[in-house]
């Protein structure tokens, strides 16, 4: 990732300086007011999400999810962690659900947990490219959107985009094999 | 709509399990909420970083030669190139690609080929470059490129796949 940043940032600042210098701070700072906008944003509904999650946590629902899932991501993921196979089933089945501020800090803590385990490069790999995935039950924002433009059947994009998603999955868990099965060797 | 209702049902039946089964909601609720700035917190440093850089991408008017220069190769592979835009913005930014989409919704109307093509774009993958801040903000080793180009590549085949989906559907 310090290559990616590094090659993007001199290409851009080397464009800024030759077009117009003058916007080179104001872009910088325009980028850091939307990082403390959503800052703010973020804090609010993980406050929500995190008071949540610990009521479920602690009513023992966690655990019954993870139990309920881990057959699928204990093979996927390779790891017999009972507290990261339970936040990985949060994560897996709040985004399915649409609840991204509930996903975001429970694949977090189980990224945090993983960082422990012996195959620790290829599960963060795996879940972070599932996570990328966006399988999604109902794409609401996007039927919403829709909706308030006028569209007469929003609802038919749900197959082509749950199919284009779930390519995307199959796809992104077999490169992960595929490459940190090679490496491991 | 059936998805306005999930949120609240799943809220009201974990609370009403909890209090079935002897939980202090209150207090549980409130320690949970105890790490929610820390989180944000450790979150911010990264997500920033990748904010400036995509604010000074397109600054910079590299976003839009690219978009230009992309355009015939997305066109080629059975994209749309008024949604090439889209494309480009979704790996760097969600509220951005929600702009443009609502754009494209505006202008070319929300039941077009074009505007169904782009809503695959938008939902059928994550922000990728955002994620990738978030979920390695507090690993010890520090974020790697193997596993972003994985989905930037996963992802892209899901645009071209969704793209041929809506032209067939």
């Amino acid at each position: 990732m310090n290559v990616l940043f590094i090659a993007v940032f001199l290409a851009s600042s080397a464009a800024v300086l030759l077009s117009s210098p003058e916007s080179f701070l104001p872009a910088l700072l325009s980028g850091a007011e939307d990082a403390l906008r959503l800052g703010v944003t973020l804090a609010a509904v993980y406050t929500v999400w995190l008071g949540f999650l610990k009521i479920a946590e602690d009513a023992g629902l966690m655990r019954a999810l993870a139990r309920g899932l881990r057959p699928a991501t204990s093979r996927l993921f390779g790891t017999k962690d009972e507290r990261a196979l339970g936040y990985i089933a949060v994560n897996l089945s709040a985004n399915f659900l649409g609840m991204g501020g509930a996903a975001t800090p429970a694949g977090v803590s189980a990224m945090n947990l993983l960082d422990a385990a012996e195959n620790r490069a290829y599960a963060q790999a795996m879940l972070f490219v599932v996570n990328c995935a966006g399988v999604q039950l109902l794409p609401a924002t996007v039927i919403s959107l829709r909706e308030k433009y006028g569209s007469a059947s929003s609802y038919d994009v749900i197959v082509p985009i749950l199919l284009a998603s779930l390519l995307s999955l199959a796809l992104g868990a077999l490169l992960v094999k595929l490459v940190y099965g090679r490496k491991k060797k | 709509m059936i998805a306005v209702y999930i949120l609240p049902v799943v809220f009201l039946a974990v609370i009403l399990v909890a209090a079935l089964r002897k939980v202090k909601v209150y207090d549980s609720f409130a320690e949970g909420i105890q790490g929610a700035i820390p989180l944000v917190l450790s979150l911010f440093p990264y997500i920033a970083a990748i904010l400036i850089l995509s604010s000074l991408f397109e600054a910079s008017g590299l976003s839009a030669a690219l978009e230009r220069a992309l355009s015939p190769a997305f066109s080629f592979l059975g994209i749309p190139p008024e949604i090439s835009r889209l494309v480009l913005i979704k790996p760097f930014s969600g509220s951005g690609s929600a702009a443009v989409l609502s754009e494209i919704l505006t202008e070319y109307g929300a039941d077009s080929y074009i505007a169904r093509c782009a809503s695959v774009v938008y939902a059928s993958g994550e922000t990728v470059f955002y994620v990738s801040a978030v979920y390695f903000a507090k690993l010890k080793k520090k974020t790697p490129l193997a596993p972003v180009l994985i989905a930037l590549a996963s992802n892209f085949a899901a645009i071209l796949f969704g793209c041929l989906l809506c032209r067939v559907l």
